[in-house]
């Protein structure tokens, strides 16, 4: 069959599913009242009423949404305060305030002055009251607000600034790719765990001593996983020129066909196909434990000389280690995995820590998404590193010198990471 | 399987005195002590005990892990919806994603392996969309808002606050040095390489805070278990 | 000659057989089970903010508690399960209980019961007062979809549970009525042993949907979670049996987090001699790392 023509079919499918899907959409949800403020006859004095209370569709959303808001009961003075007490603001609305009774949607604390009722239909309008509650069951009704009406918006301008940070980031990371596949050099610093790496396939050389290298326990589709194979190539490439013997049991069968090829196209690559055999990788088992069980075996039983811990890791990370670590053997770690990084910190020799890894295996692969993703991310460290800086130095300034100027100066550094 | 002497003396025991115990203390209970019993023998040595409850806890979750996704996934969340509706605008969702499991399953046929690609792509965009922008916003954008503050922090009375200070102080060197040891565009020397240098130790620094983290954690599992055992099993803890 | 006696002796504690290592923690973990004896329990800031959060909600308030974990973590999460649901019946809260996890809405039957000590049924009588289910809680159960889950609420938690955990349709639970999304929950309680958990209800209930959210954490998980505390994405954090504990004390209820908290103190001071003694010996016996 023409794969083109077939892929050409799928894509039309897939399109023609998604466009009739999204029409499709209907979501009509008009759940029923809940009353969250007990009715009480009024035979208390009824505290000052909340006032200049306005409603608008919440902006940003998806529909659906309607904020009111008003201006606080002068009797909320706090819930100890002497007097009338505000216990509250509970919000009624109705569909047709002539007709219809008001019904309540919901209730806010005292202190507050907006109330978000996510329970509107977008193809209706709305009538708005805000009741003022007391302690003594004194009630306060607002004037009568509206027609409001909720609609959905394209693009949320609250979030404006997280867009405009997203789109540096992401043009920072596609120009270096673009650099880097233009066949421009780009700089990355020297990352000491390769040397570690290095020595260590010397001393199991000389040692006559197998390496055992595991990629993690993850598929292919993590990063992680990726970059642990990138390294097994470099390795291998090593190896491949000691002639030292290798051992990678892996945790899934792709991981095991990918190391397979790695390997094979290191010992090609050094002019040596011929001492390569598939035997080096083989599968174990998907089950997280039982896998550390396996290899836990082939560590007590082959004594290698050098372990390689390169990809992502669970709760095995320790266990792993601290057998590698009873046998003697060298043990290098990268993982981006925070909660295995201290063990592998504690019961390693070399540890590549978290971006390293990544850093490492771009390094060593000179693969152009690989080197550009992470100089695109160096972009957005330093401006990190940059607003830091200069918004915990603007608001030091302001507060020795009581400058009003420098605190606002300060005060826009730092709302440009604010979220709305 | 070759089975030594001592290993029958081991089967035999246990099973001896897993039925006295399940006579007094209640079945479920018994089994259940039996088996964390087995894997705490682990820590004395491997054993042919051990590898029985292994083998059990194995079997069973990858038994428990198949009839939860069979329920939880493919029956509750395409089979019964399509059933309900066969032909409504509400079952349209449903066909594409079978669609999609159906070409993920044609990785088994290497010649049409790559189809796969297809719903595997789905997947990678989708997560990759949702975690961009919550990574960026969570753990990028408001952390760092949180991080630019003054560094000197005055008490009520207008004195310098030295314990919240030096703690501002600190989070800041922290994340800027820490920052810069994953910074790759530049050599680590002079100035850089010395920051970089306390980055790494406010990382070394973390993570012995989350190893002990770990410690009481682990020994919580352990205590737990201790409490199973003496308490809710021998009922020797009033 | 008497030095190398002493170089000796290290190099031998050095060889100690684990297993007199795994018989000593053994020791210290269970014998204070036995002991009464009773410990004081510093209240750490975390635990005194997470309690103020709550003690902020009007009666009547709707609480969302989402059980993200397994019977493996139940030591330490429990005892905090328990607490938050007595919490929630003492100030008259309304409960919506769910998991991201297959077994967590298991977890959180076996919550009520601990409190209510009867297996939930459709009411029951607790501290004189009558609970009805559907009325004063619910629980959604486990649906599949792991944080995909929570952004699905965001939008519409019908949608996410279209049914709960004994199968009636949400829509007809009367206290899910006027429960459209975040913005009709007062207060969001996550307690998590990994992922999905805290980390996904904070990036998306919380900074996206603004969600408030008071977190309960494994010890394992905690120190990734405290960031989130400080630049005030979580009200508070519960971390382990210590946070259990501690939430107990400050709630004025004991638990299995305050009696346990003894053979923790003891298996900490049995680790911490361990890791000196170790240290000393390692020096002391003149060995080396060999990078």
């Amino acid at each position: 069959m023409n794969r083109s023509f077939v892929r050409s079919i799928l894509l039309l499918l897939a399109v023609t599913a998604w466009a009739v899907f999204a029409v499709a959409q209907d979501d009509t949800t008009q759940p029923a009242p809940a009353d969250t403020l007990q009715e009480t006859a009024p035979v208390a004095e009824a505290p000052a009423p909340a006032t200049n209370v306005r409603g608008e569709d919440t902006p940003g959303d998806e529909g659906g949404s309607i904020t009111v808001f008003w201006d606080q009961s002068a009797d909320d003075t706090g819930i100890d305060a002497e007097g009338i007490t505000v216990i509250g603001y509970e919000i009624r609305r109705t569909i047709d305030a002539d007709n219809v009774p008001f019904h309540s949607v919901g209730f806010a604390a005292p202190g507050s002055e907006r109330f978000e009722d996510a329970t509107t239909s977008d193809d209706s309008t709305y009538y708005y009251v805000v009741v003022t509650a007391s302690r003594d069951g004194g009630r306060a009704e607002s004037d009568v607000i509206g027609p409001v009406q909720s609609s959905p918006q394209w693009f949320n301008t609250n979030r404006t600034n997280v867009f405009i940070i997203g789109l540096i980031i992401s043009a920072a990371i596609l120009y270096f790719i673009a650099s880097a596949r233009k066949g421009k050099q780009l700089f990355i610093r020297r990352i000491a765990g390769l040397e570690a790496v290095h020595d260590a396939i010397g001393r199991a050389t000389e040692m006559g001593r197998p390496i055992l290298y595991i990629p993690g326990i993850q598929d292919m589709d993590d990063v992680q996983t990726v970059a642990g194979v990138t390294i097994l190539g470099y390795v291998a490439r090593t190896i491949a020129e000691y002639d030292t013997r290798i051992d990678v049991p892996t945790s899934r069968s792709i991981v095991m066909s990918t190391a397979r090829e790695t390997i094979k196209a290191a010992y090609i690559s050094v002019g040596r196909p011929d001492a390569y055999s598939d035997d080096a990788v083989h599968y174990v088992t998907d089950e997280q434990f039982g896998y550390v069980a396996a290899v836990d075996g082939i560590m007590v039983r082959d004594k290698p000389a050098t372990c390689f811990y390169m990809g992502a890791f669970f709760a095995e990370s320790l266990i792993m280690a601290e057998t590698g670590n009873s046998i003697g053997a060298i043990q290098i770690a990268g993982t981006a995995m925070p909660a295995q990084l201290p063990f592998f910190v504690a019961a390693c020799d070399y540890t590549l820590i978290g971006e390293e890894l990544f850093a490492a295996s771009a390094y060593l692969s000179n693969e152009p998404k690989q080197l550009g993703s992470l100089k695109g991310q160096d972009v957005g460290k330093l401006v990190a590193m940059l607003a830091i800086l200069a918004g915990v130095g603007l608001f030091t300034l302001a507060q020795l010198t009581g400058a009003e100027t420098i605190n606002n100066a300060a005060q826009w550094v730092q709302d440009q990471f604010l979220l709305n | 399987m070759n089975l030594r002497p001592s290993t029958i003396l081991v089967l035999v025991v246990s099973a001896i005195l897993f039925v006295l115990s399940a006579n007094s203390y209640g079945f479920a209970l018994t089994l259940a002590a039996f088996f964390t019993l087995g894997i705490f023998s682990f820590l004395y040595k491997d054993n042919p005990m051990y590898k029985f409850c292994e083998a059990v806890f194995v079997g069973i979750s990858a038994g428990y892990w198949f009839v939860s996704l069979y329920y939880q996934n493919l029956l509750a969340k395409l089979i019964d919806p399509l059933v309900a509706d066969p032909v409504g605008s509400g079952a349209i969702p449903y066909y594409v994603v079978a669609i999609l499991g159906i070409m993920m399953l044609m990785r088994l046929v290497p010649s049409i392996g790559w189809i796969s690609r297809w719903p595997l792509s789905v997947i990678v965009g989708a997560t990759a969309g949702l975690w961009f922008i919550t990574y960026l916003q969570s753990n990028a954008m408001l952390q760092l808002q949180n991080t630019i503050m003054p560094i000197q922090e005055y008490a009520a009375d207008g004195s310098l606050n030295w314990y919240q200070s030096i703690g501002n102080l600190t989070v800041m060197i922290g994340t800027i040095t820490g920052v810069i040891y994953f910074f790759f565009s530049k050599e680590h020397k002079g100035a850089f390489g010395t920051s970089a240098k306390v980055g790494i130790w406010f990382l070394m620094i973390t993570f012995g805070a989350s190893f002990g983290y770990t410690v009481m954690s682990r020994m919580s599992l352990l205590i737990g278990r201790m409490d199973f055992l003496f308490g809710d099993w021998l009922q020797l803890i009033l | 000659m008497a030095n190398g006696e002493t170089k000796n002796f290290w190099v031998t504690l050095m060889a100690i057989d684990r297993r007199v290592i795994f018989l000593a923690v053994a020791i210290a973990v269970s014998l204070p089970l036995f002991l009464n004896i009773s410990q004081t329990i510093y209240v750490s800031p975390e635990v005194t903010d997470l309690y103020d959060s709550l003690e902020k909600l009007q009666s009547g308030s709707k609480v969302l508690i989402s059980f993200d974990y397994d019977p493996p973590s139940a030591p330490e999460l429990q005892p905090m399960a328990v607490t938050v649901i007595e919490y929630c019946f003492r100030n008259d809260l309304k409960m919506i209980l769910m998991g991201l996890w297959p077994q967590g809405p298991q977890q959180a039957n076996q919550a009520l019961e601990t409190v209510v000590g009867e297996p939930p049924g459709a009411s029951f009588e607790f501290n004189g007062k009558t609970y009805v289910y559907g009325e004063d809680w619910v629980n959604l159960g486990f649906q599949e979809g792991r944080e995909f889950i929570i952004q699905r609420m965001g939008s519409s938690i019908a949608a996410a549970f279209p049914r709960d955990y004994a199968g009636t349709p949400v829509k007809e639970l009367p206290l899910m009525r006027g429960v459209s999304n975040f913005n009709n929950i007062d207060y969001v309680f996550n307690l998590s042993a990994g992922t999905p958990g805290t980390v996904e209800w904070v990036q998306l209930a919380g900074d996206r949907f603004h969600a408030t959210i008071g977190a309960a954490n494994t010890a394992v998980q905690a120190p990734m979670i405290y960031p989130y505390y400080r630049a005030g994405q979580l009200t508070g954090i519960l971390g382990g049996m210590k946070g259990a504990a501690e939430f107990e004390a400050v709630v004025g209820v004991v638990g299995k987090g305050t009696k346990f908290m003894l053979s923790q103190s003891f298996a900490h001071a049995i680790v911490i001699l361990f890791i000196v003694v170790g240290n000393i010996a390692f020096f002391a016996s003149g060995r080396k790392r060999r990078f």
